[in-house]
């Protein structure tokens, strides 16, 4: 894959003495939504996190356009355009809506002051609550202003991790919408657990299995075949 | 790579004994060195130097079963000391008198007077942070000295309390001689010392052995997984620190039978006692009872004979005057010493050698 | 029902408590002498409380216990010590400008000087030992053993007494009132220090970083801040603070000795906890109450001026363990 923005290979990570990404290859390209997908405890969050640099890669390599980066410290990663959504979202819950954005934009001119704006017509509920304290936000809210937080520089890589956790599916529909959007201009690498969530924006997919690549390939074949998806992602093959 | 289990690190530790023959030959050696000092080394000086060693390697040691064994910093061992020799001198000199039974007296209170200390700032201190206990034992073993300072109607304020020795402990006894010696009262307090303090050292070793030993490691070493066992680790650090008091006022008392001597500088002072202890247990290696004996030993030996140092450097280099000012502050040596040790050998000199097998990945 | 309603305002309720107590010494002392003891407790607060905010916005960004603030302090006040000696004249001269003038170039002098000491401390000592309390305690515990021995090579091992400006030596009478003017310095300072660290926290970019931070520090390096330079900063920042803390405390009660820094390190500790580690407005209040507690107690009990500092910490871990206020504040 020549035009991957991302690409891991054989990356092993180590949490205290527990081996849990034990060689996870994979590639993000341009212009498309790669998923990595799996069940709770398959080593998902640990790659992403990885790739941040927020957990040390003990062997294997990752390339961001061409250049190795697993040994970079996270603020260099993240200035590098890489945004980064965690799993708990990881909002300031004692400061304002605004200031978490401001803690997120690196720069402040024309340029980014655009995006804000950009950003703020798409959450319309963040420009709502603008004074208000982050942490009284409710969960979709957040959510949306995490996403927000990490697009707000010119982000070509986006890494969210499970977004749709814990949120009603009316809100999830939201977040879908979002990340749709999003995707004109970023390169989005998502981890879900959530088949449907990761149906509906997701064009590669990487299923995760105790901490290796298992399978990959285009979401349509996945939507298609009901096997793997019960094998590896706990879904039953008896749906509606 | 699959960490080794509580179970397999016993047993690990059990094989690991067995070729520790050489350094059971060893400490036979020393033990046999103490007996023999009075007889080789008869200038008080020495046997000074020697009690001191004793004392403070136990006193060491039990202050190790909190930091080593059970993971948390006091800074309230100094006061516990000073509590038991106050204990003593006490009832052997401001409220009572030179008798055995004071004597025996003057354990048993130190003992239950500690021990219910230890329980209460346990209980106050552990349900929050650990880091809290030391900045509150900190803070407790600070108010000890100024009331003992301040209150001198009832403990003889900075002047302290002296005391005399019953019987056959006094200075004014003897025995006649033994080998070349005279057996004095001071000979004989010392093997009782010496005995006393192999006992305490002997009842330690076995605590940490015991399966509540284990149990503390394990808590020190992972306490979130421990927690997972019920809220009993708060329990267990309870029993395991009351334990190191006591032991700790036990030595105290010792020492003040030595001393004949209490005052609030000296045997309970922070910056003196308590300091020695750290730089002791650090340099002679936390979470081993015995690493206590060789950072008492290496401090007691150096701070003795350092002034003989001094000389001989004024004597070798007498231009060098940066040199002798810093020889002078001896402490500023053992302070980057200190620090060296915590960030190069943070298991101290024994722990270093022993700590052969596999080793934990330690995030810097 | 009354144990909700103590749990959700036990800090207010503390507070009124307090309040109320130091309102009690009014029955025992006459008026007049309980204003002057109002005005040294508000002023040995405000002491306290720099040495104080410098260890609590430490510990609540960094999660570093640091042992060695007494250690800054002491270091602080020696600078501040040299300054005063170098420019004798102008500490001696009659002339307010001049002692002011002197005054701010000691604490000027002292700030930056520990400031560097403390970027140093921070990358040489404290870097190695993150995430481990145990370690940083010895190692902080260390540094401050090498510090004031330091002193000692430096500045020799006695006590030496610190010369006042002398403007500052003076008292006003104000209707058999005597109020020291140095006291109201003391407090002005104080209250100035609060009001500028508030505002850099609240209102620069900088600050709202540093209380992010405090939230969640890998998340703000997930954001592409560098937090490593993020902590030295704010360490030689609190540095700084004690710094500034210990000349004020050095011309306050007339002396500087090698060991100052232990004393006030323990009167610190104390303030956190009661005031709440990470909250700057928290060892302000903390340190108020320690303060004025101190000095009508000293009055009336002498002995137990001591005491009723660690008394008031004990109750405070009994009912509310983690201190008056929230670390962030």
């Amino acid at each position: 894959m020549n035009n991957s923005i991302l690409k891991a290979e054989g990356v092993h990570t180590f949490i205290e003495q527990h081996h849990i990404l034990q060689g996870v290859s994979f590639a993000a390209r341009a212009d498309a939504v790669t998923v990595l997908i799996g069940r709770n405890g398959a080593g998902k969050s640990t790659t992403l996190k990885t790739v941040m640099g927020l957990l040390p890669a003990a062997k294997g390599k990752i390339f961001y356009r061409g250049k190795e980066i697993q040994k970079n410290k996270p603020y260099e990663i993240a200035r590098m355009g890489i945004g980064f959504v965690p799993e708990h979202m990881g909002i300031f819950s004692e400061l304002t809506v605004e200031e978490n954005m401001r803690v997120a934009m690196l720069v402040e001119n024309d340029a980014s002051a655009r995006r804000l704006e950009r950003i703020l017509t798409m959450f319309s509920a963040l420009k709502k609550f603008w004074k208000s304290k982050a942490g009284n936000l409710s969960g979709g809210q957040k959510q949306m202003l995490a996403i927000a937080r990490a697009i707000v520089n010119d982000t070509s890589l986006l890494l969210i991790d499970e977004p749709s956790k814990g949120l009603a599916p009316i809100i999830v529909d939201v977040v879908i919408d979002s990340i749709n959007q999003i995707k004109e201009r970023s390169v989005v690498v998502l981890v879900e657990q959530n088949f449907y969530m990761a149906r509906s924006v997701g064009d590669d997919f990487f299923i995760l299995d105790d901490g290796m690549v298992v399978k990959s390939g285009g979401m349509e074949e996945l939507a298609q075949n009901e096997e793997l998806q019960s094998r590896y992602l706990g879904i039953s093959k008896i749906e509606d | 790579m699959a960490e080794a289990t509580p179970v397999q690190m016993f047993h690990m530790e059990e094989k690991r004994r067995q070729y520790r023959r050489a350094g059971s030959y060893l400490k036979i050696c020393v033990l046999a060195l103490f007996i023999l000092v009075p007889f080789l080394f008869p200038s008080f000086k020495t046997v000074d130097l020697a009690v001191q060693i004793i004392i403070f390697g136990a006193l060491v040691a039990s202050f190790d079963i909190l930091l080593g064994y059970t993971g948390i910093l006091s800074f309230g061992h100094g006061m516990f000391f000073g509590m038991g020799a106050y204990c003593m001198a006490f009832l052997l000199g401001k409220y009572g008198m030179p008798s055995y039974s004071n004597l025996v007296f003057g354990f048993m209170v130190a003992a239950a007077a500690s021990a219910i200390l230890a329980m209460l700032i346990s209980f106050l201190t552990l349900r929050v942070k650990a880091i809290f206990f030391a900045m509150i034992t900190l803070a407790i073993a600070e108010l000890a000295i100024v009331l003992a300072t301040k209150l001198s109607g009832l403990t003889g304020g900075e002047d302290g309390i002296s005391f005399m020795m019953p019987g056959i402990f006094s200075v004014a006894f003897s025995t006649g001689n033994f080998m070349g010696i005279e057996i004095t009262g001071k000979i004989i307090t010392y093997y009782f010392i010496l005995l006393s303090c192999l006992g305490l050292f002997l009842m330690m070793l076995r605590f940490t052995h015991s399966p509540l030993g284990r149990v503390l490691q394990a808590i020190r070493d992972n306490t979130q997984r421990a927690e997972a066992l019920g809220n009993r680790t708060f329990v267990y650090q309870s029993i395991s620190i009351t334990f190191g008091c006591v032991m700790a006022a036990l030595i105290g008392c010792l020492y003040a039978m030595w001393m004949e001597y209490v005052n609030p500088e000296s045997s309970l002072g922070v910056m003196t006692i308590m300091l020695d202890v750290l730089l002791m247990v650090i340099i002679g290696g936390m979470g081993t009872l015995y690493g206590g004996i060789i950072g008492a030993a290496f401090l007691k030996i150096t701070q003795t004979f350092l002034p003989d140092l001094q000389s001989l450097a004024k004597d070798l280099f007498p231009e060098a005057v940066l040199l002798h000012n810093i020889l002078e502050r001896w402490l500023l040596l053992f302070g980057i010493l200190f620090i060296l040790v915590v960030i190069f050998f943070p298991k101290g000199v024994i722990g270093s050698v022993k700590d052969r097998g596999p080793r934990k990945k330690n995030v810097p | 029902m009354a144990e909700t309603i103590f749990k959700r305002w036990s800090q207010e309720l503390t507070l009124a408590g307090a309040g109320i107590l130091f309102l009690l010494p009014l029955f025992e002392i006459q008026p007049k002498t309980y204003l002057t003891l109002t005005i040294a407790g508000l002023a040995m607060g405000m002491l306290l409380f720099l040495v104080a905010s410098g260890v609590s916005i430490i510990f609540g960004l960094m999660d570093v216990l640091n042992f060695a603030h007494g250690a800054l302090f002491a270091w602080g006040a020696y600078v501040g010590f040299s300054v005063f000696q170098l420019l004798m004249k102008w500490v001696e001269a009659d002339s307010v400008l001049k002692n002011f003038a002197v005054f701010l170039m000691a604490m000027a002098a002292a700030m930056i000087a520990v400031a560097v000491l403390g970027i140093i401390l921070e990358r040489v000592v404290v870097r190695r030992v993150y995430g481990n309390h145990l370690f940083q305690i010895l190692i902080t515990f260390g540094a401050t053993i090498v510090l004031v021995e330091l002193i000692r090579v430096f500045w020799g091992p006695n006590d030496e007494v610190m010369i006042v400006p002398h403007t500052f030596s003076r008292n006003w009478d104000i209707m058999d009132v005597v109020i020291s003017k140095y006291r109201i310095i003391c407090i002005f300072l104080g209250a100035i220090v609060y009001g500028v660290i508030q505002l850099i926290l609240k209102k620069t970019k900088l600050g709202t970083i540093v209380r992010a931070g405090v939230e969640d520090r890998d998340m703000v390096q997930a954001m592409g801040h560098n937090i490593y330079l993020l902590f030295t900063g704010v360490f030689a920042a609190g540095a700084g603070l004690a710094a500034l803390g210990g000349v004020a405390m050095s011309i306050f009660s007339l002396q500087v000795y090698p060991d100052m820094g232990g004393t006030y390190l323990l009167f610190a500790f104390i303030v956190v906890i009661i005031g709440g580690l990470g909250s700057v407005t928290g060892s302000l209040v903390g340190a108020l109450i320690v303060g004025l507690s101190y000095n009508y107690v000293a009055y009336l009990v002498p002995w137990a001026a001591a005491g009723v500092n660690v008394l008031i910490m004990i109750i405070i871990l009994l009912i509310r363990p983690t201190g008056l206020f929230q670390a962030g504040k």
